[in-house]
């Protein structure tokens, strides 16, 4: 398949808990994660949606 | 004795094989014959030089609310429309308890952009809360034929009360929607919708976004039991998104065997390699077995707004948004006028964002309230501007203030207007040709002459589709995907939906302003062109000659079974 590796959140998961979860190794995992999902950084008030997808990889390059 | 013949026309069945000579015959609302020569009937239609086809199918409409006050879901059927599936992105009219058609209602209002004082004065609940009295409710009263989804939002706030709108749904709500959902298709429901877009009026996530896969997946579960479909409306705006969400659809379709379909699924040149992506994406799903429709519209992107009233062009400037959101008109000039500073900023910045082709410099004036002003219908607001020496914010709010807020603005083609990639797009074995949304965004563009289009523009045009491949587009594929048993084809034993038209002149006429629905206020629509006559279950519900007949009222639910 073509899509970039992502994950839906799990219950009680925000950012912070998924990207310890999904990218244990990386530091400031958390950070990496938002700048990878743009979509979420847009909409930081509501937080994490339980539908939302979550790339756990970074974008494609241009 | 027949009841109607249509005789001696070109016969395109719907099938995609080439057309032929000969009758169409019609009795109790179904085919009799097709081909040959029909024997004596007691109406008579002369098709002769013209194509007599399946009435077309719209799969992605929002009629919910225009069927409960307008039959015929003026003017769809005159292009040739016989039935429709309306309840799309998550909002059906059913099931909704009492106490929540008041939040339902502003929610669809805004997201499907109903004006309020039509929806209030036309949609009157009378069916109660269930989804089955709300089919038997629009059955007594309409001309065209209704497959309805059921939208995923309206389940969650049946169940789930305020929560929807808050958490995920636990182990006993998900019982309770799956068990609700049962009894919906039960009804005769064609399958589920859901968002993962929409926002309500206060910008929350709508309920839909707020459930889990493991929900979806549920729902799903029960949609595979009646074969019923999935559609969503994804994140259209972002090819990633859009790719992981096709990736969702079919790991469900698999898992299920559910159909499901995604819309909409625009071309802009600007992203011409995104949606090759997408589509790199839908024959993978494909491959796998996967049944994901993406939904491809015909029209180009047109938007006209005034500043009168809420639009979507006003959506991303809340300034903008709060001044069009109040319905004093005397309140909302005033507040107008006192808020000028900020509501020039967001015009001037929405101009300024990279890469934004919605910038306000690219607005032309539609129409104006007074003569004086009539230079300026045709001319953009970035000449006007420099003309006067003036921002692009202050020229709109100048304008907006000589003219009372009346000044009608148009953001032409916006996209989806490359015909030549738009029609390979449309001619592509995988894609669904739909996504109309008629009945919704009233007033920013008409949702209406889209089936003409196809073949003015991509028959006669471009020529990147036949005669006979569009008329399939339109007819058997959506029959065939929907499960609209008896529907999409022109054989012996299937329901009369016929449209009989001018293969040289069918299109879309211009897009016209229009007051004829309830309540003030303007919604745009297209009459149709080249059409001339449309016959739904036997009957013949529009004629070039007659018009409207006045008390057809032959649609009917149609359901899958």
């Amino acid at each position: 398949m073509t899509a970039r590796q992502f994950v839906f959140p799990q219950a009680g998961d925000d950012l912070a808990t998924l990207a310890a979860r999904e990218l244990p190794d990386l530091a400031d995992a958390a950070q990496q994660l938002l700048s990878w999902n743009l979509h979420l950084a847009a909409r930081r008030s509501t937080g994490l949606l339980p539908s939302d997808v979550v790339f756990t990889e970074p974008p494609p390059a241009r | 004795m027949l009841d109607l013949v249509i005789r001696n026309g070109f016969i395109v069945d719907g099938s995609g094989l080439p057309g032929r000579n000969g009758d169409v015959s019609v009795k109790g609302g179904k085919v009799v014959s097709v081909g040959g020569r029909a024997g004596e009937a007691q109406r008579v239609i002369d098709a002769t030089g013209r194509v007599v086809a399946p009435g077309f199918i719209d799969p992605h409409t929002h009629y919910d609310a225009q069927l409960c006050f307008d039959p015929y879901a003026f003017p769809a059927i005159e292009h040739g429309v016989t039935t429709v599936v309306p309840g799309n992105c998550s909002l059906s009219l059913a099931p909704l308890r009492i106490d929540q058609r008041d939040s339902f209602s502003r929610m669809f209002r805004l997201i499907e952009e109903m004006p309020e004082a039509a929806f209030d004065a036309g949609v009157d609940w009378r069916w109660g809360e269930g989804f089955s009295g709300w089919l038997d409710a629009l059955e007594q009263n309409i001309a065209l034929n209704v497959a309805p989804l059921v939208g995923h939002s309206v389940l969650r706030m049946y169940v789930m009360g305020p929560e929807a709108q808050r958490r995920a749904a636990d182990a006993a709500e998900i019982r309770a929607m799956a068990d609700l959902l049962r009894v919906c298709l039960e009804a005769g429901a064609v399958g589920l919708s859901t968002s993962f877009v929409d926002i309500d009026e206060h910008y929350r996530p709508v309920p839909s976004r707020w459930a889990a896969p493991a929900e979806l997946d549920a729902l799903s579960a029960v949609l595979g039991e009646r074969d019923a479909v999935l559609q969503i409306v994804h994140e259209f705006y972002d090819t990633e998104l859009t790719i992981a969400r096709i990736e969702q659809l079919a790991e469900l379709s698999l898992r299920h065997g559910i159909t499901t379909t995604l819309s909409p699924l625009f071309h802009t040149n600007g992203n011409n390699a995104g949606v090759q992506r997408v589509m790199a994406a839908v024959e993978a799903a494909r491959a796998r077995g996967a049944a994901v429709w993406p939904q491809v519209q015909t029209r180009p992107i047109d938007i006209s707004f005034t500043l009168e009233q809420r639009s979507l062009m006003l959506l991303t400037m809340p300034a903008w948004w709060k001044v069009a959101s109040i319905r004093d008109h005397a309140e909302k000039l005033a507040a107008v006028a006192a808020g000028r500073d900020a509501l020039v900023a967001e015009m001037n910045a929405m101009s300024r964002r990279p890469n934004g082709g919605l910038g306000a410099g690219g607005f032309v004036v539609r129409d104006v309230v007074h003569a004086r002003n009539n230079d300026l219908i045709g001319r953009n607001i970035d000449d006007i501007s420099r003309e006067r020496g003036t921002s692009h914010g202050d020229t709109v709010v100048d304008l907006a203030l000589d003219e009372d807020l009346g000044t009608w603005f148009i953001r032409a083609s916006i996209g989806h207007d490359n015909s030549p990639v738009v029609g390979d797009l449309l001619a592509h074995p995988f894609v669904h040709v739909g996504a109309s949304d008629g009945g919704a965004h009233v007033g920013s563009f008409s949702t209406f002459g889209d089936t003409g289009y196809l073949f003015s523009e991509f028959v006669r045009g471009t020529k990147s589709l036949s005669l006979e491949a569009a008329v399939k587009k339109i007819t058997l594929d959506p029959a065939s995907i929907w499960g609209l048993k008896g529907r999409g084809l022109l054989a012996a034993g299937n329901a009369a939906d016929v449209v009989v038209f001018d293969a040289d002149h069918i299109g879309r006429g211009p897009e016209i302003a229009s007051d004829d629905f309830p309540g003030e206020g303007v919604r745009w629509i297209r009459r149709q062109e080249g059409v001339d006559a449309v016959v739904v279950n036997g009957d013949i519900t529009w004629s070039a000659d007659a018009g409207y007949a006045p008390e057809v009222r032959a649609g009917v639910i149609a359901t899958r079974d």
